[in-house]
């Protein structure tokens, strides 16, 4: 049998019947990118010309100087050291070429079948069974999974899994979704940093007579500054469902079989996690699998990935 | 003056227009190529692993005689393989009697519980599924490169150029199940 399915250009989702150009996704990642660099850039300036105001207007100029140097700083760090941060967040060790052999094995299949280079190999001691993938650009890119993972699928199915994460390489997902961790850590940061020295600091000055002006400017400066991680969130919600549905259609384009993804699926979302361990926020949207979802049902806007029974019915019906 | 520009620009954007898609073959060309060279280095691999896996079979199944006989021919019949087709062929081959090997492998419960045997069947099984990976990617690179020599405008080029059609892979039908290999 001689296979002649080109790879596709684009790829239609089942449900809306909407083609989606996977050219014009991974263009859209890269500008997304950009737009994101930019917000930081604008935030950062914003926030330091209102703390200016409240302290020492006549420093502005400094002040914002300092912002656009920090916020230049910051998105060099999430483009460049993003995919670091992330591993490290979760804790991953990079596999072992002979206890994990045949994960390696699997990973490089995939990336022959994709004609991307080979990402790097990364293994979490967790018993919660999930991947992600990471990087700036196919060249630069990684991919993550759990011992709990390794453990749970067959072979099949964790070629599903490591080719949905690959499908996160090609397309770009990465470097948007990474930047988007590593800004929306920072924030969360500063934030912390802020409401701390505020409580520090509203002992000691009590003047009234700037006091209206300065408490108006304070309120915008804590609103901004709660609010923008919560809007970086939502901002890639916005994005995210429909990215995991191209991940999976990828994916089966890529195994030219879309059996081993179901059944992997099928089976985290039988999985329940009866342990303990922590779960970082910041990397949530990274994973192949909420991993909040195997404790409780998480539902509506604040949901990172659209229910695993969704993604089924969906693969299931290309 | 002017429409010397205009003949000038005219001809300017030709040109580029040609060079774009003399290029374009040229790099589908040379993706067809890469592919073909990701498939060789797995056959290649294979090939170096069968005299290591004919030794350890060997001494716990030493009297299955045809199966070594086979690994041996169709061995041989790779090293002498010249161009695709016939790499391709010997591949099959090989990869028949690998499938009977490990199937009387499982009559032998010393063998399989043999660490060595267990490495070598992995190597192996993954071996088959980056052929199997890699000659999609082959096939994929030969219908696009295909299409641009067929479809105009690269089809005025592939004559000048001396570009041929190249030729799909053949994909068994068993090969693209995942190989059962249970840890």
């Amino acid at each position: 049998m001689i296979k002649k399915t080109e790879y596709p250009r684009y790829i239609t989702d089942t449900k809306t019947t909407q083609k989606i150009d996977l050219l014009a996704w991974k263009a859209a990642n890269i500008r997304y990118s950009y737009i994101l660099g930019f917000f930081v850039f604008v935030l950062f300036i914003v926030i330091a010309y209102l703390i200016a105001i409240v302290s020492s207007p006549e420093l502005a100029i400094f002040y914002i100087a300092i912002a656009m140097f920090l916020a230049i700083g910051q998105n060099i760090v999430a483009y460049w050291f993003g995919d670091d941060i992330a591993l490290k967040v979760a804790k991953a060790r990079p596999a072992n070429k002979d206890e994990e052999r045949y994960l390696v094995n699997i990973t490089e299949a995939i990336s022959f079948g994709t004609g991307l280079p080979m990402p790097k190999i990364y293994v979490m001691d967790s018993a919660l069974p999930n991947a992600f993938a990471t990087g700036r650009n196919p060249k630069h890119s990684a991919i993550a999974v759990s011992t709990g993972l390794l453990e749970l699928l067959d072979r099949q199915e964790l070629e599903g899994v490591i080719a949905h994460e690959m499908s996160h390489i090609k397309n770009y997902d990465i470097l948007f979704l990474t930047m988007l961790a590593a800004t929306v850590g920072a924030l969360v940061i500063m934030r912390d940093l802020f409401m701390r020295s505020l409580r520090y600091g509203s002992r000691r000055s009590n003047k009234s007579d700037k006091g209206q002006i300065e408490a108006v400017v304070y309120l915008i400066l804590i609103v901004l500054l709660i609010l923008s991680p919560i809007l970086g969130s939502l901002l890639h919600l916005a994005v995210s469902r429909r990215r995991e549905y191209l991940a999976d259609a990828t994916a089966v384009y890529i195994t030219r079989n879309p059996d081993g993804l179901i059944s992997a699926l099928e089976k985290l979302a039988n999985f329940k996690d009866t342990s303990n361990e922590p779960i970082n926020d910041g990397i949530r949207h990274l994973y192949f699998a909420d991993p909040k979802s195997f404790r409780r049902q998480i539902k509506g806007a604040f949901a990172t990935h659209p229910p695993i029974e969704e993604r089924i019915a969906r693969l299931k019906s290309i | 003056m002017l429409p010397l520009f205009i003949i000038l620009g005219i001809g300017v954007g030709i040109v580029l227009v040609l060079i774009s898609v003399y290029n374009k073959i040229i790099r589908l060309e040379n993706r067809v190529d890469n592919a073909w060279g990701q498939i060789d280095v797995q056959l290649k691999k294979r090939n170096d692993l069968i005299p290591n896996l004919v030794e350890t079979v060997k001494g716990y199944a030493s009297h299955e005689k045809g199966i070594f006989e086979d690994l041996a021919k169709s061995r041989q019949a790779m090293m002498n393989a010249k161009g695709k087709e016939e790499s391709v062929g010997a591949a099959n081959m090989m990869q028949g009697a690998l499938g009977r090997l490990f199937a009387i492998a499982e009559n032998y419960p010393d063998l399989k519980a043999s660490e060595n045997f267990s490495v070598l069947q992995e190597e192996l099984s993954s071996i088959e599924n980056k052929i199997a990976y890699s000659r999609q990617f082959y096939n994929d690179a030969v219908l696009q490169y295909n299409n641009a020599i067929e479809t105009f405008p690269g089809a005025a080029f592939a004559g000048p150029m001396n570009k041929k059609e190249q030729v799909y892979l053949e994909i068994p039908e068993t090969e693209r199940q995942a190989p059962k290999v249970s840890f």
